[in-house]
Formats: structure tokens, C-alpha cells, sequence
């Protein structure tokens, strides 16, 4: 918010939009929730998923023949990396589950618990 | 002019392309620091914004769902842990901030035992994860790994948003189960609150098994998109308000993490945003207890366990009128909502929250946790 010696046209023009954007969202949000327009925009997503599909495997194409990756490829990439992680995440569980068993018969003092005995206060 | 053009102009050879760009960047960075002084920490990679830093432990891994325990700050702790139930599209750093501005770490400092629930990216042959899997087996696991972990017999749900929804569901379908207490925030149950949604998937053009068959996994982008909807200039009113307040460090480190948490959305699951499409946002079945997982009705009438709804008064994501009903459909005779002035986000986290809601939270938790 501007203070009041501050006569930066600037400033006072963008505590001007952080005033009003409320209502010029909320008036874009009823434009789009009308019947039309909600029609309509189903009909432009189905077309952008034809175009999409047209499009990547042509491109699919294309990049197979330069040696590239294609977006299909990385996105396989990515799930291998996935399941590596949950592997990574089992040895971890199992690691903690073996620390956890090793401090229960360990002679040694196991890492301090907290005792589930606290109260809330009473209301005054 | 300083040494190094000098130097550049009586012996251009000695000096190399590196060495002038490495002093030009020293030159801007020095200038941005003394007259932009909000500019002067700013991190330089994402890693250096430090969110999630309060240090857990994974403890179980199925799917998509992650759950894991945070070491206690105190000694002594309340007898009933908390298990907190994430948005299945949102990460659960959200709550974890920063040092300071961390619901989980309010919530450790107060002495509660705290677990959550958090979600991961869903692989392409993960799409076919629906509500009840969530629900049933996701969130069922992860109740009954608490148990276990705990030693405790029973656990405090808190769901955030559509983690609420989750919440609400399992404690409806599952009344005799491990849930003691049951707090929700902003949990959409009724579709007719959420009016732009709801005419976009209830119109003729829109086929969401198309969208599927393309895409597998919503993706994030879209996700993004259906949301920023709800507001289309937020996001600009947002970064005139950091240029507003650019000369403060705390403000700017702020938002940088609010942008970055915004920014980092998980996609959903195909089948999970099919049920949330047709059984919510088109059919309304939750509202009128008719909606069906796993061959059992979900009836919210089942809810008897002490329950607490908190809803935001300038949430544009789920509006109250998305959320109100859920306090008469629930049973339990201890139950109770409270609206708290702010929006979606800064309903959990931000300056808003730490003074409204965590207090509330902690006190409404702590006379029910021994």
C-alpha cells in the first residue's frame, strides 16, 4: 500500500490493480461460467488433445530419426526414477524397522522416547 | 572505471572472457544489493529456499502415498498422535514452511506426536488409482501404520482440503476404526459451492475419459489452470504486491516460498480425477450420502467421534458454500466449525494462521488427546 507522501505513479497505479482485482476476477470467473463459454471450452480442450496427439507423434517420429528422446521417453525415464525411489524408500523403511529392533535389545542407551503422558492445561 | 577495464584497456590480452564476466556479474549483483535491498538475499536455487526442513523419518511407502514421522521437540508428548492428511494434488511442505512459520513444528513445540500423510506423483500405471483406493487402502494403512508406530490404539485425522475429503470419507465408512478425532479443513462436499467446475464438466463438450485416455495422469499444468480460473488475477495482484514490498527480506523470502509450493502441484491420478469429476463435481453424491467406494455407502451420518470443521471466509478454491454442509451431516454430538478470516492457503500457513487458527487447533486437539 502506498503511504501517503508517496506520489509514485506507479505504485499508486499497482495498489490500484491489488484494490480491484477482486471484482475483475470474479467478473472473468462469471464470463466463464457461463453455458457458452463452458461449451466451448470443452470443445477447444478435445480439439487441443487431437492436436496434441497429432502433433507428438509426428514429433515422436522426427525425434527417433535425429536420435533425440521424445517427451513419451522422458516420461518413461521419469516413472523408472519413480520406481527406483520406492526401492529406495523400502530399504529405508527396513533400515529404520532393524534400528529400531537393534536399540530394543542393545545394552547401550536406546535414543529417548517421549512419554505419551501429557496433559492439556485446564481452563481457567 | 574500476581496475579491471582499465586494466582491459592498456592489456586486453592478460585478461580473460571469463575473469570480465565473473567481474560484471560481481559489479550487478553488488549494485542490486545496495539499492534494492529486498533483492539482496534472494536464493539463487529452489534448494536454497529450505522448505519441509523440520526432520522426519519415511516410516511407509505404498502408491503414491508417503507417510512420515517427525522427531518430537519436547519430552512429553500427548497420548493420541496426529495424523495429518494431505491434498492429494498439493505437497505437504505447505505445512512445514519454514522455521518459524511451520504448522508441524507449532504443533511439536506444543508436545503432540505428528505423522503425515503425503502424496507423490502418480507413474503411468499408477493412473488407475480411484477414491476408494485412496481412501481404503491409502489412508487405511497409513491410520493402522500409526498405530503400530505409536503403540496408541487410536489417532487425531486432521485433513487438509481434498486430504478433508479423504478424511471424511474413511471416518464415515470405517466408524468403529482407529479415529478418536476428526478435523477438517476446507473439505469440499458439495459441488453446487463450486459453481465454475461444476458447469465446466456438466457441460456436453466436456469428456473427461477422453482426457484420460490422452493423458493418463492429470497433469499439473491442468490442475494449475482449473484453479487459476477461480481467480484469473491473483497471481498478477500477487507479484505487484511483492514489487510493493520488495525492499523487505522477509516478505520476499515469503513469497518466494508461497510461489514455489504454488508452483509445485502433484498431478492426479486418472481414475481419481474421474471419480472426482463425475461422482462430485457432476453428480453431487456426496452431499446426499449416496456415493459408493468399495461397494459401501458413504454416509456421513456414521461420523460420531468428536469433529471439528474449519472453513476460510475468502477461500475462492472451496468456498464455503462447498463446505458448510458437512457439520449437519456429521452425527458426533462434540462437533463444532469455525470460519477464520483468509483464504485457502493462508488458512494453514502464513502470519493469519499462526495467531488464528494453529492456537485453535492446538487447544481444540490437546483436551482430546490424553
Amino acid at each position: 500500500m502506498a503511504d501517503k507522501d508517496n506520489l509514485d505513479p506507479m505504485q499508486l497505479m499497482r495498489d490500484w490493480f491489488i484494490q480491484s482485482e477482486k471484482m475483475w476476477s470474479d467478473a472473468m470467473t462469471e464470463f466463464m461460467a457461463d453455458e457458452r463459454v463452458a461449451k466451448s471450452s470443452g470443445r477447444f480442450m478435445q480439439e487441443a488433445l487431437h492436436t496434441q496427439r497429432m502433433f507428438s507423434e509426428s514429433m515422436g517420429q522426427y525425434l527417433s530419426n535425429l536420435n533425440m528422446p521424445s517427451r513419451g521417453d522422458i516420461l518413461d525415464l521419469k516413472d523408472r526414477v519413480s520406481q527406483m525411489e520406492e526401492t529406495m524408500n523400502a530399504v529405508l523403511i527396513e533400515m529404520r524397522a532393524l534400528r529400531k529392533q537393534a536399540d530394543a535389545g542393545s545394552a547401550a542407551a536406546p535414543k529417548k522416547k517421549p512419554t505419551r503422558t501429557k496433559k492439556a492445561a485446564k481452563k481457567s | 572505471m574500476n581496475a579491471t577495464a582499465e586494466q582491459l584497456a592498456t592489456d586486453p590480452e592478460e585478461i580473460t572472457q571469463a575473469e570480465v564476466d565473473a567481474r560484471v556479474d560481481q559489479l550487478v549483483r553488488r549494485t542490486i544489493e545496495r539499492n534494492i535491498p529486498g533483492l539482496a538475499d534472494l536464493p539463487q536455487t529452489e534448494s536454497e529456499l529450505e522448505v519441509g526442513t523440520s526432520p522426519k523419518e519415511l516410516i511407509y511407502s505404498r502408491d503414491t502415498a508417503r507417510l512420515y514421522h517427525y522427531d518430537s521437540m519436547v519430552d512429553e508428548v500427548y497420548r493420541v498422535p496426529i495424523l495429518i492428511v494431505m491434498s492429494p494434488v498439493a505437497k505437504g511442505y505447505i505445512l512445514d514452511l519454514a522455521k518459524g512459520q511451520s504448522f508441524v513444528e507449532y504443533f511439536l513445540s506444543k508436545g503432540h506426536d505428528v505423522y503425515m500423510l503425503d502424496w507423490h506423483a502418480p507413474r503411468a500405471d499408477q493412473s488407475k488409482l480411484g477414491l476408494a483406493n485412496y481412501v481404503q487402502d491409502l489412508v487405511g494403512d497409513c491410520i493402522d501404520k500409526v498405530v503400530e508406530d505409536s503403540g496408541e490404539p487410536d489417532v487425531t485425522l486432521v485433513g487438509y482440503c481434498m486430504g478433508g475429503l479423504l478424511s471424511v470419507c474413511y471416518a464415515a465408512l470405517n466408524p468403529e476404526g482407529a479415529v478418536k478425532n476428526l478435523a477438517c479443513f476446507t473439505t469440499p462436499i458439495n459441488s453446487d459451492g463450486m459453481t465454475l467446475h461444476q458447469r465446466w464438466v456438466r457441460s456436453e463438450s466436456f469428456d473427461i475419459d477422453l482426457l484420460i485416455d490422452e493423458l493418463g495422469n492429470i497433469p499439473t499444468e491442468l490442475i494449475n489452470a482449473s484453479m487459476q480460473a477461480l481467480r484469473p488475477l491473483q497471481r498478477n495482484a500477487n507479484q505487484l504486491t511483492l514489487l510493493n514490498n520488495v525492499q523487505n527480506d522477509e516478505f520476499v523470502k515469503a513469497h518466494m516460498r508461497f510461489e514455489r509450493w504454488a508452483a509445485d502441484q502433484i498431478p492426479l491420478p486418472g481414475v481419481l480425477a474421474k471419480d472426482w469429476t463425475n461422482s462430485f463435481l457432476k453428480d453431487n453424491l456426496l452431499v446426499k450420502n449416496e456415493l459408493e467406494l468399495g461397494g459401501k455407502r458413504v454416509d456421513f451420518s456414521n461420523i460420531r467421534v468428536p469433529f471439528l470443521h474449519v472453513a476460510a471466509s475468502f477461500d475462492h478454491i472451496i468456498p464455503e458454500g462447498a463446505s458448510k454442509d458437512l457439520i449437519n451431516l456429521v452425527q458426533s454430538e462434540d462437533k463444532e466449525e469455525i470460519v477464520v478470516r483468509g483464504g485457502h492457503v493462508s488458512l494453514v500457513a502464513g502470519g493469519n494462521a499462526m495467531y488464528r487458527l494453529w492456537p485453535k487447533l492446538d487447544e481444540w486437539v490437546s483436551e482430546r488427546a490424553e
